[in-house]
């Protein structure tokens, strides 16, 4: 027994190291990292908020098997034992890298989307700025053009937050409030570009020219799209001078404190030099003259005027008090040196006809044209 | 009796072999509750990846436990379910936990962004407030609108907060916050050039 035992020693070593010798490791490390790495860019990609299908499937594998990979039962193998732990990974892998690459591609085609979108409303919102501003139409939007302002910030927030959907989708919000604002300058507005209405505007004028030249006196013409007054001696213009109006004077006068500028033929009811005015120089018209009362009346039976509104009154062609004023509260106002050469030349009785345009391509026609698109095209 | 005294212990044996291979029901809900009561907290929206995790690890719970349920009763061993279920119960309290603080931030910055927003709107109104009247009053007629619709507009920040949308809830209020900036340089550009005369009673216009 004592000459077996060595024998039996050296071969149970041996035994020992063809067993360490045939044994493999179940999963090669890189492989483990590999899906790691995979996991690490879904978490960088938000799979898990913008592609949780996605996320779901690919840690719903990944999680039993990185466990097993865990599990003492597969750190080793015989060569001849079936590798599933080692087949499936690389399986996952791939499937892995996959859905990376397409979500990558997804969000890219996301990301471009968002900024075309966020681009077509930024440069939309400042074009109906730019056109409101032109024609002083701000309070002809109301609080729109507010809303609109802040959905655009909103989706503009998103995108560089990365979130592409919510910046899409704040994006056609803006789109469509600014075709609401663009409907409504078109409806209030409209009349700047009804052929008709431009028609009597003219005649209006054309009456006005015409008694000026019979009459061998001078007369005024102040059209309001156009913010310009034209001083006409014997039918024929001889000062022309640009003009500011009511805060809301591209509308139809309805009320007193409306702060539109009215429309019709008027007179110059009195003169008032330096001094007299707060104004530098003014001239009073006569309205509301009867036109206007009666327009007034018929639209407060129609209910278009609230019942406890008053006509106003005190319309006047003014200089300025100080700095010249971005608008007045329903006034004709010019420059002070154009405000003195005006004052000189006219007399209390002089005719002032102020009209809405006087040509199909007036400013305001011109801006709403500008403004025509179509809902889709934001 | 020989027979009879190697057969009790072995009837023994699998009686007790029997008994242990039972599947730990109270383990396997305690995580299944753990798992509802962090998405109940919002996980999958404040903590979505640990929260994906946390679901595809109570799925591996249950398919492990199915797994074992099928086998012959004395080959099941519930060892593994039992550590993934305790495994998912602590992993779900800590999802849980991380998503309410995650979630408390997020509301604590819209609720910050919100009470930025309606200072700089009560600066504008207070500037507003502030106009002339009289003639001077024009120049802040057209802007006034703004104001009240950055006013009205604080209504949607918080309904987001409402709604616990909180990300839409911090847009809005920055959007309010940017706008009313810049309605309150407008409105400090026009009061800049008026005023400059001694007001005067409002007159018809």
């Amino acid at each position: 027994m004592r000459a077996i035992f060595p024998h039996m020693l050296k071969g149970f070593a041996v035994c020992q190291g063809l067993f360490l010798a045939g044994c493999l490791e179940a999963v090669p490390p890189d492989l483990v990292k590999a899906l790691e790495s995979i996991d690490h860019d879904l978490v960088a990609l938000q799979a898990a908020e913008m592609a949780p299908d996605d996320y779901a499937h690919f840690v719903r594998q990944w999680i039993p098997l990185r466990a097993r990979v865990q599990s003492d039962d597969d750190l080793v193998r015989w060569p001849w034992e079936a590798n599933d732990l080692e087949a499936e990974l690389r399986r996952l892998l791939e499937e892995g890298g996959g859905t990376v690459a397409r979500l990558h591609k997804e969000r890219d085609v996301k990301r471009r989307m968002a900024l075309d979108k966020l681009t077509r409303v930024e440069e939309r919102l400042r074009l109906i700025a730019s056109q409101v501003d032109a024609i002083d139409g701000r309070i002809v939007l109301g609080g729109k053009a507010v809303q609109a302002d802040l959905l655009v910030k909103q989706a503009r927030s998103f995108y560089d937050r990365k979130d592409y959907q919510r910046a899409i989708q704040a994006a056609n919000q803006a789109g469509r409030a600014l075709f609401v604002e663009a409907s409504v300058l078109s409806k209030e507005l409209g009349r700047y570009t009804d052929d008709r209405r431009i028609a009597r505007w003219q005649t209006l004028a054309q009456q006005t020219v015409d008694w000026s030249r019979t009459h061998q006196s001078t007369a005024i013409v102040v059209s309001k799209a156009d913010r310009n007054l034209v001083l006409y001696k014997n039918g024929r213009p001889i000062l022309s001078y640009p003009v500011r109006l009511g805060f809301n004077g591209i509308r139809e006068k309805q009320f007193q404190g409306d702060g539109a500028t009215p429309e019709g033929r008027y007179r110059i009811t009195a003169k008032r030099g330096q001094g007299q005015t707060q104004f530098y120089r003014a001239l009073v018209l006569d309205y509301p003259n009867q036109d206007d009362r009666r327009r007034f009346v018929q639209a407060k039976k129609a209910g278009q005027i609230p019942s406890a509104k008053q006509i106003g009154g005190q319309i006047e062609i003014h200089g300025a008090e100080n700095e010249l004023m971005a608008q007045t509260l329903g006034c004709v106002m010019l420059e002070n040196a154009h405000m003195t050469a005006l004052f000189e030349r006219v007399q209390t009785g002089t005719p002032v006809t102020i009209v809405g345009a006087l040509t199909e391509g007036n400013a305001v026609a011109l801006a709403l044209s500008q403004l025509d698109v179509r809902k889709d095209e934001t | 009796m020989k027979m009879t005294k190697m057969i009790a212990p072995l009837a023994l044996s699998a009686f007790l072999l029997a008994g242990c291979a039972k599947p730990p029901t109270e383990q396997i809900e305690a995580a299944d509750k753990a798992v509802r009561e962090a998405q109940q907290s919002g996980a999958a929206t404040y903590s979505a990846q640990d929260f994906a995790k946390l679901e595809a690890s109570l799925a591996a719970m249950k398919k492990e436990a199915a797994d074992q349920d099928a086998k012959f009763a004395l080959l099941r061993d519930y060892g593994k379910v039992e550590q993934l279920a305790a495994s998912a119960k602590t992993e779900g309290e800590r999802v849980k936990a991380d998503a309410e603080k995650k979630k408390e931030e997020a509301k604590a910055g819209a609720l910050q962004a919100k009470q930025v927003a309606q200072e700089a709107v009560k600066a504008a109104e207070d500037l507003v407030a502030s106009a002339p009247v009289g003639k001077d009053r024009a120049a802040l007629e057209a802007i006034k609108n703004d104001v009240e619709a950055l006013n009205a507009s604080l209504n949607q920040v918080q309904m987001a907060i409402d709604k616990e949308d909180y990300p839409a809830a911090q847009t809005q209020a920055k959007a309010i916050n940017d706008k009313s900036q810049a309605v309150s340089a407008e409105i400090q550009s026009a009061l800049a050039k008026v005023g400059k005369g001694k007001p005067s009673a409002a007159k018809k216009k």
